[in-house]
C-alpha cells in the first residue's frame, strides 16, 4: 500500500508532503535504540515527536511516521523530515487502536 | 587452495540494552563516554589517575555487532556508543568535508561514535567497524539514489561546538 492510500483509508492527517512510497511493513517503538534495528521501508508508528527519531529513521530508511494520540511534531522536527524526504502522519487516537486499523487495511 | 572474497550481508547480532554515559574531567576537560548494561547508569564521581571524572549524562541506547549471514564473519563493534547524524554546521570540520565531497542530496553523513570522545588516547572505531556499518546501512536503501556515509568521530572537529543529533533516547520522561 502507498502512503497517500494509508492516509486516505486510515483517516490520518499529513503534517508535511513528500514522495509516495510502498510501505513494506510496519513498527511500532518509542525508542531509537530500538529503531536502528528497523528493516528499511517500514512504516514507524509512534509517540515520540523529537529530532533523534527523525536521524535515525533516516538511517533506516523508514517510508512515514505516524505520531500517534494525536502528538503534533515541533517545526523543527518537520522540517529536518522534509530535508530526509520522510512523510510525518498524525493519528488521533492510541497505537492500539492504529495497530488494529492497520492490520484491517493489510498494511504490512 | 585460494580463499574467496565475501559479498558480506550483514545483519545485526548481540544486541545489547543499556545506557550511554558521558563524563567529563574537570581537571582536563576531556570527555569520555561509555556503555554501561547496568539496571541503572552509575552516576558517582571518581579519580582514575590525574582524571576526575564527572557524570554529565545519560541516555538509553543500544550496541550491536554485525555478523555475515554467508560467511558468519563477525565485527564486533564495542566500541562505537551510538551513531549521530552530521548537521554540516562546521566548514572547518571534517565530517563536513566527508559530506561536501559528495554532492547528492541524498547523501546523509552519519558518525559512529566512540568511547574516546575527546581522543586524547588517539584510538577511534576500527577500519574494519566503519566498512561494515556502511555495507549494512546501505544494502536495503529503497531509494537508488539514497545514500548513507559512516564516518569515525576521529574526524569530528570538536565535541562542544558540534549540532550533530545523537541516536540515543532522549525525551522518554517527556511523554506526558
Amino acid at each position: 500500500m502507498k502512503v497517500s492510500e494509508l492516509v486516505e483509508k486510515a483517516g490520518l492527517k499529513a503534517f508535511n508532503k513528500q514522495s509516495d512510497k510502498d510501505i513494506q511493513g510496519v513498527y511500532i517503538s518509542d525508542m531509537v535504540s530500538d529503531i536502528i534495528g528497523m528493516k528499511e521501508g517500514h512504516l514507524l508508528v509512534t509517540l515520540q515527536t523529537h529530532k533523534n527519531l527523525i536521524a535515525a529513521a533516516n538511517l533506516v530508511d523508514v517510508v512515514a511516521i505516524v505520531f500517534s494520540r494525536g502528538k503534533t511534531p515541533a517545526e523543527d522536527v518537520i522540517a529536518l523530515a522534509n530535508k530526509v524526504g520522510i512523510a510525518l502522519l498524525g493519528f488521533d487516537g492510541d497505537t492500539w487502536t492504529l495497530a488494529k486499523k492497520l492490520c484491517a487495511l493489510g498494511v504490512g | 587452495m585460494i580463499a574467496v572474497a565475501c559479498n558480506h550481508k550483514w545483519a545485526m547480532t548481540n544486541i545489547r540494552s543499556g545506557y550511554l554515559v558521558i563524563e567529563g574531567c574537570f581537571h582536563c576537560r576531556n570527555r569520555i563516554s561509555f556503555f554501561s548494561e547496568e539496571p541503572i547508569p552509575p552516576v558517582d564521581d571518581y579519580q582514575e589517575g590525574d582524571h576526575f571524572w564527572s557524570h554529565l549524562g545519560d541516555y538509553q541506547a543500544s550496541q550491536f555487532d554485525l555478523k555475515c549471514e554467508k560467511c558468519s564473519k563477525e565485527v564486533p563493534l564495542k566500541e562505537v556508543m551510538a551513531t549521530m547524524l552530521c548537521m554540516k554546521c562546521n566548514p572547518e570540520c571534517g565530517v563536513f568535508a566527508v559530506s561536501a565531497q559528495d554532492q547528492n542530496r541524498k547523501t546523509w553523513v552519519y558518525v559512529a561514535l566512540c568511547a574516546n570522545t575527546s581522543h586524547a588516547s588517539g584510538k577511534c572505531v576500527t577500519e574494519e567497524g566503519i566498512r561494515a556499518l556502511n555495507e549494512y546501512f546501505n544494502c536495503g536503501l529503497q531509494d537508488p539514489l539514497k545514500k548513507i556515509v559512516v564516518v569515525p568521530c576521529a574526524l569530528r572537529k570538536s565535541v562542544d561546538t558540534c549540532h550533530g543529533i545523537v541516536l540515543a533516547d532522549v525525551g522518554l520522561t517527556e511523554l506526558y
